[in-house]
């Protein structure tokens, strides 16, 4: 019985049908899940399983592996800081304690109004834009003290 | 040969600045697909021999010859695969998503001619799951491709010629660049590496035959078909040809992502293109082409950024991706914070890797803390080697060469930076100035965070 997925089976079988094997839709059934709930639940989980005709535990394996796939809820805008070499030395972590010290966000933690949550991450393809983080699915670089503030103040 | 300044001619990405993407229509203005309807009507060995003749080797980080890949094939076997790796995660590394943010079209034309050469009908773009903005831009135009019947059954209205391109995302692993790994990946496992030989163009996705080759790589290809592999070979060091995307990060004043001909030397790119060192500090070292590289101290510097060039200070060209410290960057802080990304991206599959990986970031972090011993320094040497292949407890001990990668690092700054690691014994941790905890101290290295509000 599929109640998370139940309106998207006819997406899912466009994108399985793109595969020469209907296991390979497994990354983008989970990311269709992610972006639908924010995160994914052992019943997610259960679901997706059953879609793909794959066992929970062959879809737990995948989302235990890959650090994109939260078994979490997060924020309603998940950040995710580069704590990354040059990201580092460009002052990520300044940006890390701005944050915290200004708007309570925390490293892995959801803010107690439910808008933001944080995650170091490693490098995200944005080293010669350091210090870089991901709001949500937006890239922003170069961040300063007043980029944070206009970043925050932008969030829902 | 050197060229003149007056001669590179930026041909990947001619509007870096700008930020705009070249959809469908402006595309065509400028000739785009023609050279791909061209391909069609050309031999597969053809198309083969001539990006042979241009030298274009990977740029995915081993510079192996393209051609030479796709000569590997084995006669007669059927379906073939090819997979465009863009999961570009090697820190340092940000140059595949201003390609496929800007020329989503060159790339699809690229994937069409190396299809028509490995006469594969089938072809999957890997997109790390952090660039969202790319895989939008790429979906969209394979969409506008497969409407204008570029891409699908019978391309360029040719019966019977066909090309299915599909744009797959990652989700988070380095270890998905891997190329086996990458593979597994696309197969909706987790992505872990496998051992070669069978190597993916014998066996492959699906067990099939494939061609993995990196984003930058492929959109090459039809610059190539266009303007003849002497052209391309204009640009030339030794054995690396072409112009190329140097990604440059840390303490320059103008860091970001440069198209320069292999004969531009790592002196050239940090002081004349990036403006030298920021404040105008003293240069520490350089890490010529990604996190995995032999580190590179001042001295050195005056090399070519070709494969050979950089090979001869005792490095490598890697990715092209340049990271430049300054005097302030102690370097165990710095091993110590690549050492963390190598132990948590370490798919764990073999002991060497990942004990290895996770020995090495411990003794690095206590180093930096305090309580470091020589013994400590002897077991990081046993483990890491001098930073050469072979070298070590796991270079060359491991099923893929993130093993190596991961040991490189530490083995370089250890011959190169041996005084500082021994201080950091006899101090009882880190003097550095700057030095951070994996948290900031309140010193701020940042200028622009130098005046931030204390709440
Ligand atoms: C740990 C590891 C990570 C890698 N990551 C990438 C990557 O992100 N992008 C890439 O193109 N190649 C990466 N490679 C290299 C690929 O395995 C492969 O050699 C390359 O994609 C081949 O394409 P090329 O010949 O066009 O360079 C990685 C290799 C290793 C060992
Ligand atoms: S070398 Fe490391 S990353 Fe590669 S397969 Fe072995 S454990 Fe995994
Ligand atoms: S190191 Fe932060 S984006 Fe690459």
């Amino acid at each position: 019985m599929l109640t998370i997925l139940k309106e998207r089976t006819e997406e899912i079988e466009k994108v399985a049908a793109k595969y020469p094997s209907r296991r390979s839709a497994m990354l983008p059934v989970l990311w269709m899940v992610q972006q639908q709930e924010g995160w994914i639940s052992q019943e997610a989980m259960e679901e997706v399983a059953e879609v793909l005709g794959s066992t929970v535990a062959e879809v737990y394996e995948v989302v235990s592996f890959y650090t994109m796939f939260q078994q979490k809820p997060v924020g309603k805008t998940h950040l995710a800081l580069c704590d990354t070499l040059a990201c580092a030395v460009c002052g990520s972590m300044e940006a890390a304690e701005y944050l915290k010290t200004k708007y309570g966000i925390q490293k892995d933690k959801v803010t107690p109004d439910g808008r933001f949550s944080l995650e170091y991450v490693e490098c995200i393809g944005a080293c010669s834009i350091a210090p870089a983080m991901l709001v949500g699915e937006v890239l922003h670089g170069n961040l300063t003290p007043e980029s944070l503030d206009r970043i925050i103040a932008s969030c829902p | 040969m050197t060229t003149a300044p007056a001669d590179w001619e930026r041909v990947l990405l001619p509007n870096i600045e700008k930020d705009e993407t070249e959809w469908i229509d402006a595309y065509m203005g400028g000739g785009g697909y023609d050279v791909a309807r061209k391909a069609l009507d050309m031999k597969p060995a053809d198309i083969i021999a001539q990006v042979k003749d241009s030298g274009l080797r990977g740029r995915g980080g081993a510079g192996f010859p393209t051609g030479m890949k796709w000569g590997f094939l084995p006669q007669g076997l059927y379906p073939r695969y090819l997979a465009v790796n863009a999961d570009e995660s090697e820190p340092g590394t940000c140059k595949d998503r201003p390609l496929m943010e800007q020329r989503p079209h060159t790339l699809i034309e690229g994937v069409i001619c190396a299809c028509l050469a490995i006469e594969s009908e089938k072809a999957f773009i890997y997109i790390r799951g952090e660039y969202y903005k790319a895989a939008k831009v790429m979906q969209k135009a394979v969409d506008e491709a497969y409407e204008k019947g570029f891409l699908g059954k019978n391309i360029f209205g040719q019966q019977g010629r066909n090309v299915d391109l599909v744009v797959h995302r990652g989700a988070g692993a380095y270890i998905c660049g891997e190329e086996t790994a990458l593979l597994t990946s696309l197969e909706g496992y987790r992505g872990y590496p496998k051992l070669k030989p069978p190597f993916p163009a014998v066996s492959g996705l699906y067990g099939k035959p494939t061609i993995i080759n990196n984003v930058e790589t492929i959109i090459n290809v039809p610059f190539i078909l266009r303007n003849g592999a002497e052209w391309f070979k204009k640009w030339v060091h030794e054995r690396t040809t072409g112009m190329r995307l140097y990604s440059v990060s840390g303490h320059v004043k103008k860091p970001g992502v440069y198209e320069l001909p292999p004969t531009v030397t790592l002196k050239q790119l940090i002081y004349d293109i990036c403006g030298g060192i920021r404040n105008d500090h003293e240069l520490k070292f350089v890490i010529p082409g990604g996190s995995s590289v032999p580190w590179l101290k001042p001295d050195q510097i005056d090399v070519p950024m070709s494969h050979e060039g950089v090979a001869a200070a005792g490095s490598m060209l890697g990715s092209s991706a340049v990271m430049v410290m300054d005097h302030t960057v102690c370097p165990v802080w710095a091993v110590a914070n690549l050492s963390h990304f190598y132990h948590h991206e370490s798919c764990g599959q073999c002991t060497p890797c990942r004990e290895g990986s996770a020995w090495m970031h411990k003794i690095l972090r206590r180093l930096e803390k305090g309580g470091g011993t020589m013994e400590d320094l002897q077991t990081l040497r046993d483990i890491a080697g001098e930073g050469k292949p072979g070298s070590g407890m796991i270079s060359g001990k491991s099923i893929c060469a993130l093993g190596d990668a991961a040991a490189w690092p530490v083995g370089s700054a250890l011959s190169q930076f041996w005084d500082e690691f021994v201080e950091h014994v006899e101090k009882g941790g880190c003097k550095y100035e700057n030095k951070r905890h994996w948290m900031a101290n309140g010193k701020f290295v940042n200028e622009r965070f130098e005046n931030m509000p204390v709440l």
